[in-house]
């Protein structure tokens, strides 16, 4: 490291500059780097013990087979960010079974239960939204090297999963009653959640180093925009009720409640009266959700099983 | 190194064809095992031939140090003898 100082490399990447090597880098680049492919990583990996809670739920052994293959992809995708953090000197085994789960940094909404089919592909058709509007702009924007290339396998699959929750939400849409009733309940909780899932808007963020390194290429608000114009439309489009609207004349979407505000975990509710204020908000995310330990747990569990199984 | 072994790189290509395409990276304790993580992982493709290499078996020949540096074990420079 130390070929360059922040000013010149910030500038360098700007002009397209791709980083290589560690001594393309500075320390702040390589710090910003470890946060941002350890947030990518935890993502996707606690997001495979919350699908697998859902999947038990799903209706048949080939609806099973399609689940599980997701599973196995975010597991494939985990793999990969944690292979990137190991080349910076990260130690793998360190992030997945030594971390405290608090310490996970993935979005609070995957701390919450999955508890069924309908929820497993609300969260294919909202999460996995989330996941292509984040990681494509890395795709597209990011200045290193090694994650541009990681990246082709992700965004291939993660529109598979995408695919998998829009067709499935349509199809609930399409028999009404109990079954669209069961999709609607979970955008309820699940819609909010994903909106949070961009992070502070951007008037409470003084500077980012992941923008001045062009490790991403868009802000927090023009990311949840991009997401939010992909979800509402549709979603109205199907029929269900969200706490937001699409001006087709303006091409925008509105919230229709006050952000941020609070969220009842045990009641799986939002209290949509309740504004809170973004330092609240925060704490929140902090303090985990629900399913924290138990997703983590989940994890570890069978490895030390079969580590004590072999030691007998 | 860390306690997972060494670092394999990964190439595939999906036809008889084709070139070979530097997929990805697995850590593994043995070939055995890094195959068997390199067909489970890049499975994004139907690859005609997939196969792998461990890291440090690349040697540079026009740029100071081979690809793949970053932080870990490989890369060795050109001249050094791996094993
Ligand atoms: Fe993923
Ligand atoms: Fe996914």
């Amino acid at each position: 490291m130390g070929r360059f100082t922040d000013e010149e490399l910030q500038r360098k990447v700007q002009e397209g500059f791709i980083v290589e090597s560690e001594e393309d880098m500075t320390e702040t680049y390589k710090r910003a780097l470890i946060t941002q492919l350890t947030v990518q990583g935890d993502t996707e990996l606690i997001s495979a013990p919350a699908y697998f809670m859902a999947a038990r739920d799903a209706p048949s052994t080939n609806t099973m087979v399609s689940a599980t293959a997701i599973i196995q992809d975010e597991l494939g995708h985990a793999n990969i960010a944690y292979r990137l953090l190991e080349d910076l000197g990260v130690d793998r085994h360190w992030l997945l079974y030594e971390r405290e789960p608090a310490h996970f940094k993935h979005p609070y909404g995957f701390d919450q239960p999955l508890m069924n089919w309908a929820e497993l592909v609300s969260a294919n058709a909202l999460y996995d939204r989330a996941g292509i509007t984040l990681l494509g702009d890395v795709h597209r924007n990011t200045s290193y090297g090694p994650l541009k290339r990681g990246l082709v396998k992700v965004s291939l699959e993660e529109n598979f999963h995408l695919r998998h929750g829009e067709v499935w939400i349509r199809r609930f849409a399409e028999a009404g009653g109990a079954a669209k009733e069961a999709v609607q309940r979970t955008l309820d909780w699940m819609f909010p959640m994903g909106v949070e899932w961009f992070g502070m808007p951007d008037d409470r963020k003084h500077h980012n180093a992941q923008l001045d390194f062009r490790l991403k290429g868009m802000t927090n608000d023009q990311l949840r925009r991009t997401w939010l114009k992909a979800v509402v439309p549709l979603c109205e489009e199907l029929g269900y009720d969200l706490p937001a609207q699409y001006d087709p004349g303006t091409d925008e979407v509105e919230l229709t409640y006050e952000l941020p505000c609070q969220y009842d975990p045990e009641a799986r509710r939002w209290l949509f009266n309740e504004t809170i204020t973004w330092k609240q908000v925060f704490q929140r995310w902090k303090a985990r959700g629900p399913m924290n330990e138990q997703y983590v747990d989940s994890l570890r569990r069978s490895r030390f099983a079969v580590e004590r199984l072999l030691a007998a | 190194m860390s306690g997972n072994g060494q670092v394999y790189e990964v190439f595939a290509r999906k036809k008889r064809a084709d070139r070979f395409e530097h997929v990805g990276a697995v850590s593994a304790p043995n070939e055995q095992l890094a195959r068997v993580y390199a067909w489970q992982t890049y499975d994004e493709a139907k690859w005609f031939e997939m196969t792998v290499a461990p890291r440090d078996a690349f040697a540079a020949v026009n740029r100071p140090q081979a690809p793949f540096t970053l932080g870990g074990p490989g890369g060795r420079a050109p001249g050094a003898d791996s094993r």
